[in-house]
């Protein structure tokens, strides 16, 4: 691969590895290699993240171009928000009143 | 390591010297190149080095275990029990690995007459081999695009690198062919299916493909091979003393287990 | 992971670790969010590259994780020697994987550095110039093959234990390499302990050998975490950069090691060296802490050696860097 103009100027920068252990998983961030262009940085990422043949797949991404979010505002608003989690639902007391009201025993749990 | 069979077919004329030649070469590159574990010009290339390199030991392990079950002999005893003289490697592996450009340039002419000849051995009849040569050509991709590419850069430069891989490649142009030496028995291997074409075709193919390359970055054609007769018996001085280097520990102790 | 402040005390002042941060005075906004942040890490609270930290933690770790570093960089040379002398294949093959994974392990923890606000370079040329250590082990020379397969046994296992409590460190990227480092650490041991089993069983000559390299080390071994230093004054031990003490680390390496090295029959050069069964704690003769101071001021028999063995391979592959690499100079 020749990417002339990278080459002319060269300039070693952090790219970031992201690896998937085996099939099926998520891709998971391993750490970040020093590299003058994404030829180098993905055999250094094969280096460093796979030569023991722990990873099935890489990505590879030049740090700058990560964009990163962790405004608090954004992420963790602070007004209620259970409405939108399993946690919002407890229904043990009205399910126990229901049950009650029609005369029913709790159904047992069912065999795993 | 080695395999857990036993060849299917009778021995073949100039095999054993046919699997001593590739090993002898995997052995003595892959232990040169070993040496810049540490120093390399960068970590992340030190460590690529170093994949290299072990790759190419383990390709060594392999085929000097082949050569074992033929010849009812142990691994290491052929790695290691040999003098100086007895080593049937190339002549373009005795050059020290030199600086970095040295390495590349020694590195890439090696890494692709050792393409040309495994296409030419993948299909041989004795199974053994072939699987092997399939597994390696596998392994050798990753060298080829990492080699390659090192070698476009520094051929692709201006100044500095670009003239440090001119000098490599005029110390080592002389040498470049002696890969493809003639084997003794060749004409056996080729009558039993187990080569494809004879080295000086190999060779002939390997310098068109090479010219092409040089001519993309206007690099001088390889010059002819210096004393091709004897392109894998005349180890020198550089060699004797990695030798040295690499008995030393047994010779210490002859006998022992490690 | 021996703490370079680990060090100090057998140090004179002009040896020991470059200081952190100048104190300044600061207004209370700011000493609200010190407070706010030593609440934090104490608690169990992790710190990543792009938060905001204060001077002192970010000082104090890294150079924690450049001396790491640079013991990483500088341990591959007593091995990388022997590596073309490797008596074996398959012994061949192990020990350059092994060296390999020390380059690698030197990559990871100089990244984090980097990350840090250090540049590489600028980090080289510290070791090289004396200014940052490297652990004592690696200042002594390897005699033989019986050395190698003692380091990768012993010293490797005197430092994963200490990597091994580095696992929950506060600072995260350094907790997530140490994880990744231990992990490939076990093998190094396996083979360490393989080539000093082998040998042990072997010929007569090779159990000398081994005696004899164990007489060696173990001196540099009992020295190698440092000396004993007082919990209450330990900033790293306070911010939980790392977790346990010095001696802590030295007891849990003769709790596993002691047994597996007298099991083989090998006699530990320390008469001293019982288990007091009360205190549950071991006795030893109290290692050389000018020995240490000795070594890790690059006065040890190979300290000069090695910095310029790095320095000269270094300038041989300036040109590479400067060219094609694209390297920063060092500002």
């Amino acid at each position: 691969m020749s990417d002339g103009a990278a080459r002319s100027d060269p300039a070693l920068e952090a790219w970031e590895v992201f690896r998937q252990e085996k099939e099926g998983d998520p891709m998971r961030h391993g750490g970040s290699v020093m590299a003058p262009d994404a030829e180098l940085a993905i055999h250094y990422a094969r280096e460093m993240y796979g030569r023991r043949q722990e990873s099935v797949r890489l990505w590879v991404v030049r740090r700058a171009d990560i964009l990163d979010l962790e405004d608090p505002d954004l992420l963790q608003p602070p007004l209620d928000r259970s409405f939108k989690k399993p946690g919002g639902y407890v229904m043990r007391d009205k399910l126990a009143a229901a049950r009650e009201a029609a005369g029913q025993a709790k159904p047992k749990a069912r065999a795993k | 390591m080695t395999a857990s069979r036993t060849p299917a077919a009778p021995p073949i004329l100039g095999l054993d010297g046919l699997l001593l030649t590739m090993a002898d070469d995997e052995f003595v590159i892959g232990f040169s190149d070993s040496e810049w574990t540490g120093i390399a010009p960068l970590l992340e290339e030190d460590v690529a080095m170093s994949s290299l390199s072990q790759d190419e030991l383990g390709h060594a392990t392999a085929l000097y275990g082949l050569l074992a079950e033929l010849t009812g002999t142990d691994a290491d005893a052929i790695a290691y029990d040999r003098e100086p003289a007895e080593y049937r490697h190339a002549r373009l592996l005795d050059h020290g690995r030199g600086d970095w450009a040295m390495t590349i340039a020694r590195r890439y002419l090696y890494e692709t007459a050792d393409a040309t000849r495994l296409e030419a051995l993948a299909d041989g009849t004795w199974a053994p081999l072939a699987e092997l040569v399939g597994k390696l050509q596998r392994e050798e991709r990753y060298h080829a695009m990492h080699i390659g590419s090192w070698f476009e850069r520094l051929a692709g430069a201006v100044g500095e690198p670009r003239d440090r891989l001119l000098d490599a490649l005029a110390t080592l142009g002389p040498d470049a062919g002696t890969v493809f030496t003639p084997l003794s028995d060749e004409p056996a291997l080729i009558e039993a299916g187990v080569l494809a074409r004879p080295m000086a075709e190999l060779e002939h193919e390997w310098r068109t493909r090479t010219t092409a390359m040089f001519a993309r970055f206007d690099l001088s054609n390889l010059p002819p091979t210096r004393d091709p007769e004897r392109g894998r018996t005349d180890h020198g001085a550089d060699f004797a003393w990695l030798h040295g280097e690499f008995t030393k520990v047994r010779r210490g102790d002859p006998g022992a287990t490690w | 992971m021996t703490d370079p402040l680990a060090l100090d005390p057998v140090l004179s002042p002009a040896e020991r670790s470059s200081p952190g941060a100048p104190a300044r005075r600061h207004d209370e906004a700011y000493e609200a969010w010190f407070a706010r942040f030593e609440a934090h890490v104490m608690n169990g609270g992790k710190v990543e590259a792009v938060d905001a930290m204060p001077d002192e933690y970010r000082t104090a770790v890294l150079r924690f994780v450049e001396m790491h570093a640079n013991s990483e960089l500088m341990g591959v040379l007593p091995e990388r020697e022997w590596l073309m002398r490797a008596p074996t294949l398959r012994r061949k093959l192990a020990l350059t994987a092994k060296v390999q994974d020390e380059v690698g392990h030197a990559q990871l923890l100089y990244r984090i550095a980097e990350d840090l606000g250090k540049p590489r370079e600028a980090m080289f040329d510290d070791l090289l110039a004396g200014k940052t250590k490297f652990h004592n082990v690696f200042h002594y020379p390897t005699v033989g093959w019986a050395d190698v397969g003692m380091i990768a046994w012993l010293v490797d296992a005197a430092a994963i234990v200490a990597q091994q409590a580095l696992r929950d460190s506060s600072y995260a990227p350094y907790a997530r390499t140490m994880r990744k480092i231990c992990w490939e650490e076990s093998v190094h041991i396996m083979h360490g302990r393989d080539v000093v089993v082998t040998m042990v069983t072997g010929t007569p000559a090779q159990r000398a050998a081994i005696q004899d390299a164990l007489d060696r080390w173990w001196g540099p071994l009992m020295q190698m975490h440092g000396p004993r230093s007082p919990r209450e004054k330990d900033m790293d031990l306070r911010w939980r950069i790392k977790a346990k003490t010095s001696e802590e680390l030295r007891q849990e390496f003769l709790t596993i090691y002691v047994p597996r090295i007298r099991e083989l029959g090998l006699l530990i050069p320390d008469p001293e060296l019982r288990h007091d069964e009360a205190a549950d704690e071991w006795r030893y003769t109290e290692p050389d802490w000018n020995e240490l101071r000795t070594v890790v001021t690059n006065h040890g028999p190979m300290s000069e050696a090695r910095l310029e063995f790095r320095r000269q391979a270094r300038e041989a592959t300036a040109w590479v860097r400067d060219t094609i690499l694209g390297v920063p100079a060092a500002a």
